[in-house]
């Protein structure tokens, strides 16, 4: 039985998603041109890479129709209600990170915060007799949302494209919609309300509970993970070398506790390096320094594999150790 | 969902040939109705268990989630003259998780608003027992009532809408009554100088405002309703609370539940106690209680409470349940006159119905 991987099949969304796999030396593969959905991953054998959009993904995942798959958050908050029984989100990967937030016209000055929008839902609904609308794609998110502040007198417009428009072209009064920067928004007159970030989203490594985990799958997607893992870990790790002084009696394992750092051959002087934090690996240099080492390198690393597997550990301790 | 039983359908046989002989002659509307109605109606957390399609041309189309809009709707395309007309049903209703069936009755155009309510709360009820219901409990509650007694106390408009719109989603009143989360008005700046000014010096100031700051206006609210906003805010200070005075008033009124008779002394006494003019509301009130003894039903069993109010823009008066005290009521039903001239309706049309879940019935449960 074949592992599925989906993965997005166009825009930066496929880019940053096959340079995170490739970078834990998993190097997907097209078929035979660039339009072909299926591929593979080079030197891997029993995983099918299947080429989708990112809400197709969702879909696909939370039908247990692929195993994997790199998705927004923001897609699996929307379209799987109940998400928690269906998908597990591994781990977030660092790009394509949006938010999802409720814009109204900046003319309304008199709205700064969502019980101000309320007020304004109800009083807009007192005086016409029809609801407030909201534009937008994310009709769920945006129910759940609005649910939770009170906000009762609004009707959703269902937008699948240019949203950020629909308030000038009179079609809504105001949206909920993804931004990055809000330059989009500001060009059209509208504001986010300041406490209006429904979702703070970005990729993620997204695994489905539904699918059919079988032994050999298991394994397969553990392979997977223990390299994702690992290039994650060496991302955070820098490797610190030093030549120590017989001297220096104990400063290899004070080092090791002070610097939350894991020392190997682990003996007294010589030669000896560090796996440390990344952002501890100076401080961790110039404490060998003191120590009597004359010089300290200190190196980036390819990957660092690691008995606990904190990717697969996620994934095992939702499907359950055995199927 | 999946459901074969015919239980339910026999049970709602037997209740809509009792309707038949009171006079309610059975209407069938189609199962697949437009979506906005019952979106406009009963707001978008209705959307989330609605069986949602689409026409080829694009139009958005559900499964009826009640009988109720399309009976109303079916009765505006029929006869465009307001004359009273009364309607049964029966058949399957369409809400997440499935299909429930459901019989019931509607009553358009009579304007002996107390006499309709007592009918058809005692019909209802009636038509439980036959479709074997077993004896059922009564609670009511009166939209009017509890509107007359917010419009009484005088509040803010903002404080008005909150209290109404958070009471009605069952919220409890210390919640709603919780300090507002609103910009408060101090920090509106400028515009807490428009605290001494009308309607059309506060309309210029918001749009000098606008202009100043190169702001175009998009979206539906113009500046003369964001300048009215702040002139209501500004009369009310409506980030400060309610009096001490009228939070009692209002908590005193909320308590009031149990036997009609007794209530009717409750609420006469916070009346007079609050010096609130709740007259009309509370006639209407008594004049319901009679008719519903005179109907034979048991005045004694039944039960008032003031704070049972369901979405106050849907109901307009009178609005009831009825179950066995265990799990959800088996007979739900209320007055909404509102409602005919919201779907079209040239004139605003009194109109009543109740509905009996079938599938709630003890002998139709799995």
């Amino acid at each position: 039985m074949t592992l599925i991987l989906a993965v997005p099949s166009k825009g930066r969304l496929q880019e940053n998603a096959n340079d995170y796999f490739a970078r834990a030396g998993l190097d997907i593969v097209q078929g035979r041109g660039a339009r072909d959905y299926r591929g593979a991953i080079a030197g891997l054998e029993g995983v099918e890479v299947a080429f989708l959009s990112a809400s197709e993904i969702v879909g696909q995942l939370a039908a247990g129709a692929a195993h994997l798959g790199v998705t927004g958050e923001d897609l699996v908050r929307e379209h799987v209600p109940d998400a928690e029984t269906r998908l597990a989100l591994l781990t977030p990967l660092g790009f394509g990170r949006a938010n999802v937030v409720v814009a109204a016209p900046q003319s309304w000055i008199d709205v700064r915060n969502m019980a101000d929008l309320e007020d304004v839902a109800a009083h807009f609904r007192a005086r016409r007799g029809e609801r407030m609308r909201v534009a937008t794609k994310y009709v769920n998110l945006t129910r759940r949302f609005f649910n939770e502040h009170g906000v009762t007198d609004y009707r959703i417009v269902e937008s699948l494209g240019a949203t950020e428009g629909a308030p000038a072209a009179g079609s809504a009064e105001l949206i909920v919609d993804i931004t990055t920067t809000g330059a989009t928004l500001s060009a059209n007159a509208l504001k986010i309300v300041e406490d209006g970030v429904i979702l703070r989203s970005e990729a993620n490594l997204v695994a489905s509970l539904k699918a059919d985990w079988s032994p050999e799958v298991r394994k397969t997607a553990r392979a997977i993970l223990s390299r994702l893992a690992a290039s994650e870990k060496a991302r955070r790790t820098r490797e610190v070398r030093a030549f120590l002084p017989a001297a220096a009696k104990g400063a290899v394992a004070e080092a090791a506790t002070k610097f939350d750092a894991h020392a190997a051959p682990g003996e007294d002087g010589g030669s000896v390096s560090f796996l440390c934090p990344r952002g501890r690996a100076a401080e961790l240099a110039d404490w060998l320094l003191a120590k009597g080492a004359e010089r300290v390198g200190v190196a980036t690393l390819e990957q660092v594999f690691e008995v606990p597997n904190p990717l697969y550990d996620a994934l095992s301790g939702k499907i359950g150790a055995n199927p | 969902m999946g459901k074969t039983s015919t239980a339910p359908r026999a049970a709602g046989e037997r209740a809509l040939a009792f309707f038949a002989r009171a006079g309610f002659a059975r209407v069938e509307p189609p199962i697949l109705q437009p979506t906005a109605p019952f979106l406009d109606m009963s707001g978008e957390d209705l959307r989330g268990r609605l069986f949602l399609t689409s026409g080829p041309d694009g139009a958005e189309l559900c499964l009826r989630p009640d009988y109720t809009i399309p009976v109303c709707l079916a009765h505006l395309g029929a006869s465009p003259a307001a004359k009273e007309t009364r309607y049964s049903y029966l058949g399957p209703v369409f809400r997440a998780p499935g299909e429930f069936w459901q019989t019931g009755l509607e009553s358009f155009g009579r304007r002996d608003i107390e006499a309709a309510d007592a009918e058809i709360l005692a019909l209802a009820l009636e038509g439980a027992e036959a479709a074997g219901s077993g004896p059922l409990k009564v609670r009511f509650g009166d939209a009017r009532l509890f509107d007359e007694v917010i419009g009484a106390l005088k509040l803010p408009a903002y404080w008005r809408r909150r209290v109404r719109r958070g009471l009605a989603r069952g919220a409890p009143l210390s919640q709603v009554l919780a300090k507002s989360g609103l910009t408060p008005f101090s920090k509106a700046g400028v515009l807490a100088a428009l605290e001494r000014s009308d309607h059309d010096g506060a309309k210029a100031l918001v749009q000098d405002l606008l202009s100043i700051a190169g702001i175009s206006t998009v979206g539906g609210r113009s500046p003369e309703e964001i300048a009215d906003r702040f002139l209501e805010q500004a009369a009310s200070r409506a980030d400060e609370g309610l009096a001490p005075e009228q939070t009692q008033a209002l908590q005193n009124f909320l308590a009031v539940e149990g036997h009609p008779d007794r209530a009717a002394e409750a609420l006469k006494a916070l009346a007079r106690d609050s010096v609130l003019d709740i007259s009309k509301a509370l006639c209407s009130f008594e004049e319901r209680v009679g008719f519903l003894a005179a109907r034979g039903l048991p005045v004694d069993d039944l039960s008032y409470s003031a704070a049972f109010v369901r979405d106050l823009d849907y109901y307009t008066g009178f609005v009831f349940e009825a179950g066995t005290g265990h799990g959800p009521p088996v007979v739900v039903g209320g007055r909404y006159d509102g409602l005919a001239a919201k779907l079209g309706a040239a004139e605003a049309t009194p109109a009543i119905g109740a509905a009996i879940w079938l599938d709630r019935l003890p002998e139709a449960a799995p």
